[in-house]
């Protein structure tokens, strides 16, 4: 039977929870830090992207709204993480259509939610259902901790690529490069708020389950955009 | 570890943090130099984590194209962001409230 573990045990718990899962197995990440992609498969992935990080600003909203009152800190981060999203510096979204349409695609195509994959539009329903119905520190669990804390790990193995490989200028991938310090910080604040807020073993638990979820989805969305997009064109290494 | 000794507004402040760490990223999750480093949009578009390099600018890598943009020719008085750095060396830094 599951027991309380202390902060140190409950995070490496968590970090393993993740590790499994990550998103940087999908064949999908592994053909882009090959550099086997082309513009026409990264414009694919834009207009996908899109759908699922454009709005977490809407999913930690609604975390928020549900966040009790006397967990200030906790509210204040997701109030500070919607803010640096949204109006903090460029809209995050405006700079991922910047990179969108320098793969060769459109502003319009990548805001047409009828351009999302079957599996990205699941991917963002399963975040719109964690953000609703789950305890609200279960939520921060999923969204931050198993989604948004993954991102400074793929996008330091892709940005590189992107400039010296695939010849993107550094205004064009701007996208990747700010993730790389925002995510950081989001993600250290999320297991923050989890690691200090589950303080029992039932919540710990779904925590710890949920991540494990928030990755396996993840790397779903990733690898159906592979199958959707560029399995046929390209062999990758196993 | 490096060792950042952070001067701001006639106070000195040190302490160690880990290889290949961002100031900003520090100061976002709370651990020294918070609260003391002031940071905007940790995108390297606001300047408000701009620091003069005292000391070990010599070790950081060159300016990326935001410090470039931004800094122009404070580069060349050791000006830098630090949201755009990341530390794998001792440094001394200085970030006065009215000149950052």
């Amino acid at each position: 039977m599951a027991e309380l573990m202390n902060q140190a045990d409950f995070r490496e718990a968590l970090e393993n929870a993740i590790k499994g899962k990550s998103a940087n197995k999908s064949p999908f990440s592994i053909a882009w830090a090959e550099g086997k992609l082309t513009r026409a498969h990264l414009a694919r992935w834009a207009e996908n992207h899109f759908h699922y990080v454009g709005p977490f600003a809407d999913y930690l909203a609604y975390v928020y709204a549900r966040m009790p009152d006397r967990y200030t800190e906790a509210k204040d981060f997701l109030l500070s993480n919607m803010y640096e999203e949204e109006i903090g510096g460029d809209r995050h979204t405006d700079l991922l259509i910047r990179f969108a349409e320098s793969c060769g695609t459109t502003r319009e195509r990548v805001t047409d939610p009828d351009n999302m994959s079957p599996t990205t539009r699941g991917l963002q329903s399963w975040c719109y259902a964690v953000a609703m119905r789950e305890d609200p520190v279960v939520a921060v669990a999923g969204l931050v901790v198993g989604l948004e804390s993954q991102v400074p790990s793929i996008y330091r193995r892709q940005t590189p690529t992107l400039r010296k490989v695939y010849g993107f200028t550094d205004e064009e991938v701007e996208f990747f490069d700010l993730h790389i310090v925002s995510d950081e910080i989001h993600g250290e604040r999320g297991y923050q708020i989890v690691l200090e807020h589950a303080n029992t073993v039932d919540l710990q638990q779904r925590c710890l389950k949920i991540c494990e979820i928030g990755a396996q989805m993840r790397l779903l969305y990733t690898t159906a955009l592979f199958h959707d997009y560029v399995e046929g064109d390209i062999s990758i290494a196993a | 570890m490096p060792i950042v000794t952070f001067h701001k507004n006639g106070e000195i402040f040190v302490g160690e943090v880990k290889t290949d760490t961002n100031l900003v990223v520090r100061a976002g999750i709370r651990q020294f130099p918070f609260p003391h480093l002031s940071y905007g949009c940790g995108m390297g578009k606001c300047a408000k984590c701009a620091c003069q390099v005292l000391a070990g600018g010599d070790k950081l890598p060159e300016p990326n194209w935001k410090e470039q943009k931004l800094l122009g020719d404070r580069l060349a008085e050791g000006w830098r962001l630090c949201c755009q750095i990341w530390l794998s060396d001792d440094i001394e830094l200085m970030q006065n409230t009215k000149t950052a």
